[in-house]
C-alpha cells in the first residue's frame, strides 16, 4: 500500500496541466488557429470571383478606417447593441428580481419558463416575430383597430430591436440572477426599518448590490447583440446594416474573404473593449 | 417589581394575530411593555417570538389587533415611519458600505445634515468601542464586531423601541457573556424600551426586566425573571426556563402528594389525579449521612453516576426506580461522592413544582 502510493503521485500543478490539456488542445485547434488564419487573410488581397491573393497589404485595414460606410457600420453596431442591451436590461431586471425572491415550486416553474425560449432556435423565434409584426400581422391589426397611427414594425431597425431584446432576455435574466448573490432580503428589511422608503431602499441598497449582476448581464447581451446575425438579417429585411450582417454579405455574397476577415477581427476588438470595460466596472465595485 | 408596574406603558399589543397563508402563527397576543424596560420574548423555535418582533417592526402585517406605541396606533404605519431600531440575528449590515456609512444610513434617511450625522455616527461607534474601525467594510470584521456595528446602527437613530432578534446567537460563548452585559448597560444608560427575542433562558433572565415565555403562538407566562424561574405557571415554563427532574406522582383525594414511593411536600399542587413533579437539580441537597437540615422532603437513594463538569458536579441518584439528577457546585478540598454510595436527597416544599400530567 505504502510502496504503491509512492509510485507515481502528481503534484497539484502537474495534475492541473494534465486536466487542462484536452480543452487547451480543442481551443488551439478550434479557436486560436482559425483566428490566426483570419488575421492572415485580413492582410491579403481579394481577387474578383472569390480568390485570395497571398500578398501582404494594409489596404483592408486602411479601407476600414477611411471608408465612411464601415465607420458607420461600426458605430451603428455598437450603438444599436448598447441600446438593445439597455432595453433588455430594463425589461429583464424586474423579472430577475421577482425570480430571486420567489421560493419553492413557483420559483422552479418560473425559472423553467424563463429558460424555455432558449430551447427553441433563434431562427424559429425570429420567424415567429415576423409573423406577428409584419404589416398585415395581428399587432399592426390591433394598432389599426384602435385607430392609432400604425408604424411599420418589420424590416427596419424597430423590428431588430423587438426581436433581439426578446431573444436576449433569457440570457440577461440568468446573468442577473447569477449576480444577485449579495442581495439578502434581511438587508433590505434593515434599510426599511432604518427609515428608507421603498424607492430609497431600491436606489441605495438593491441597485448597488445588484450591480455585479447588471454588469455581467450587459456584457453578455452586448456581446451577443454585436455578434447576432440571424435576427438582424431576417427582421432588418436587408435595410439594417450591422457588423455581423456585413461580414456575412462580404463572405457569402461578395466573396471578399479578406474584407470579411478584417471585419471579423474588428468585432473581436469590440469584444475586447467590452470585456475591458466590464472588468473596470467590477474593479470599481469591489 | 413594584417600580416597574408604576412606569408608564410604552408599547402595547392588543389581540394581535398573524397568519401566513392559511397558517395561523399567532392567534391572539396581548403584551404591554413599560417605558425604559427590556422585555424578553422567550421560547423554543417556532413559538412565534420572531414573528411577534417582526410584526412590531412592521415587517409582518398582523391579520388582526392593534399595535400601540406611546399611545399612538401604529398598526398601519409603514415600516420606514415606525422609528424602530431592529438588530437582526444575521446583523444584515450593508455589505457595500463601510462601518461609518452603515451607521450613518438611518440618519441620512431622516435627512439629518451630513456634518451632524457624521458626528452622531462616530459617537455611536465610540459607544460600542468601534470608532477605530469606521472605514472597514463589514466583511472585514469579526462576528462580534459586526454585531456591535448593527447595534450602533440601530441605536444612532434614537429609536422609540429597540428590537433585538436573537442578537447573540451567532457569537461564541465567551463573547456572548460580554455582549449580554454591554447591551444591557447601553439599554439602561439610554433608558430605551427594548424587546429581545431569544431561545436562551440565560439571556432572557440575565438581561431583561420582564420575561414573556411563549409557546406555539401564545403567552405561557409573563413575569419578572425571578417569578418565571421560581414560580413557573406551567410545566412547560418550568422545563424551558432552567432544567428540571421530571417525576410521575399522584395527588390523592385528601390532597396528599405521592411520589418516589413516599409522601412528598409541595408548596402548591393541583387537584387530585396523576401529576408531574418537577425539581431543579441544583435545588436538591445531597449528603452521605442522614441529611440534617430542615428541608421538608427527604429521600434515600444510591449514586449511579458521577459527572464532573468543572464548576459543577452532577450526580445521578436512583431512588425507588427513578433517576434523579443532582447538581452541586464544586469547591476545593470538597469530597466527591462516588458511585454506589447511599445518600440522602433533601429539598424544600417550595422547590417541588407540581403540575397536572403531560403539560410539557
Amino acid at each position: 500500500m505504502i510502496a504503491e502510493s509512492h509510485k507515481r503521485e502528481l503534484s497539484a500543478g502537474q495534475l492541473a496541466v494534465v486536466l487542462l490539456l484536452p480543452i487547451a488542445l480543442v481551443n488551439v485547434v478550434g479557436f486560436i488557429l482559425p483566428i490566426l488564419n483570419l488575421a492572415r487573410y485580413s492582410f491579403n488581397r481579394a481577387r474578383i470571383g472569390g480568390g485570395i491573393e497571398d500578398v501582404f497589404t494594409w489596404e483592408n485595414w486602411v479601407d476600414l478606417v477611411s471608408d465612411p460606410f464601415y465607420r458607420e457600420i461600426l458605430f451603428n453596431s455598437i450603438w444599436v447593441s448598447l441600446c438593445i442591451t439597455l432595453v433588455t436590461l430594463v425589461l429583464s431586471y424586474p423579472i430577475a428580481l421577482y425570480l430571486h425572491r420567489a421560493t419553492g415550486p413557483w420559483k422552479t416553474f418560473l425559472t423553467v419558463l424563463v429558460i424555455s425560449p432558449l430551447l427553441t432556435s433563434a431562427v424559429v423565434r425570429t420567424y415567429g416575430w415576423i409573423a406577428l409584426l409584419n404589416d398585415n400581422g395581428p399587432v399592426i391589426g390591433i394598432i389599426k383597430a384602435l385607430g392609432l397611427p400604425s408604424p411599420s414594425l418589420m424590416f427596419n431597425i424597430k423590428g431588430v430591436f423587438i426581436g433581439l431584446a426578446e431573444i436576449l432576455m433569457p440570457y440577461m435574466i440568468l446573468a442577473l440572477l447569477a449576480g444577485f448573490g449579495r442581495l439578502d432580503p434581511r438587508v433590505e428589511e434593515a434599510a426599511r426599518t432604518l427609515g428608507a422608503t421603498p424607492a430609497r431602499t431600491f436606489r441605495e441598497i438593491i441597485l448597488p448590490l445588484t450591480l455585479p449582476g447588471i454588469a455581467l448581464g450587459c456584457l453578455l447581451c452586448f456581446v451577443l447583440a454585436v455578434s447576432s446575425f440571424i435576427t438582424p438579417k431576417l427582421m432588418g429585411g436587408g435595410r439594417v446594416f450591422l457588423l455581423a450582417t456585413e461580414i456575412y454579405d462580404q463572405a457569402i455574397v461578395t466573396l471578399n474573404w479578406p474584407r470579411a476577415a478584417t471585419l471579423s477581427l474588428l468585432v473581436l476588438i469590440v469584444f475586447g473593449a467590452a470585456l475591458w470595460a466590464y472588468s473596470a466596472v467590477m474593479r470599481r465595485l469591489d | 417589581m413594584a417600580m416597574s408596574s408604576a412606569r408608564e406603558e410604552h408599547l402595547r399589543l392588543e389581540g394581535v394575530g398573524v397568519s401566513f397563508g392559511t397558517v395561523n402563527v399567532i392567534p391572539s397576543l396581548d403584551l404591554s411593555v413599560p417605558k425604559g424596560e427590556m422585555v424578553a420574548l422567550l421560547g423554543p423555535s417556532g413559538c412565534g417570538k420572531t414573528t411577534t418582533l417582526r410584526t412590531i417592526a412592521g415587517l409582518n402585517k398582523p391579520s388582526k389587533g392593534k399595535i400601540i406605541v406611546g399611545g399612538r396606533d401604529i398598526t398601519h404605519v409603514p415600516i420606514h415611519e415606525r422609528d424602530m431600531g431592529l438588530v437582526f440575528q444575521s446583523y444584515a449590515l450593508f455589505p457595500h458600505m463601510n462601518v461609518l456609512e452603515n451607521v450613518k444610513f438611518g440618519l441620512r434617511m431622516r435627512n439629518v445634515p451630513s456634518r451632524e450625522a457624521e458626528s452622531r455616527a462616530r459617537q455611536a461607534l465610540e459607544m460600542v468601542q468601534l470608532a477605530h474601525l469606521a472605514h472597514r467594510k463589514p466583511r472585514e470584521l469579526s462576528g462580534g464586531q459586526q454585531q456591535r456595528v448593527a447595534l450602533a446602527r440601530a441605536l444612532v437613530i434614537e429609536p422609540s423601541i429597540l428590537l433585538l432578534d436573537e442578537p447573540l446567537s451567532n457569537l461564541d460563548a465567551k463573547l456572548r457573556d460580554e455582549m449580554r452585559g454591554q447591551i444591557r448597560s447601553l439599554q439602561q444608560q439610554l433608558g430605551i424600551t427594548a424587546v429581545l427575542v431569544t431561545h436562551d433562558q440565560v439571556e432572557a433572565l440575565s438581561m431583561c426586566d420582564r420575561v414573556v415565555v411563549m409557546r406555539s403562538g401564545h403567552i405561557e407566562q409573563s413575569g419578572t425573571p425571578t417569578e418565571v424561574y421560581e414560580r413557573p405557571a406551567t410545566a412547560f415554563v418550568a422545563n424551558f426556563v432552567g432544567r428540571t427532574n421530571k417525576l410521575k406522582g399522584t395527588v390523592a383525594a385528601d390532597g396528599s402528594l405521592m411520589g418516589l414511593g413516599q409522601v412528598l411536600h409541595a408548596a402548591s399542587k393541583p387537584g387530585p389525579g396523576t401529576v408531574d413533579i418537577l425539581i431543579r437539580p441544583h435545588r436538591i441537597h445531597v449528603s452521605d449521612g442522614d441529611g440534617a437540615g430542615d428541608a421538608e422532603n427527604r429521600v434515600r437513594g444510591e449514586v449511579s453516576n458521577v459527572t464532573f463538569v468543572g464548576d459543577l458536579v452532577q450526580y445521578t441518584v436512583s431512588v425507588a426506580g427513578d433517576e434523579i439528577v443532582v447538581e452541586e457546585s464544586t469547591r476545593r478540598g470538597q469530597k466527591m461522592l462516588s458511585t454506589g454510595e447511599t445518600v440522602t436527597l433533601a429539598w424544600s416544599a417550595e422547590d417541588t413544582l407540581v403540575f397536572p400530567e403531560n403539560q410539557t
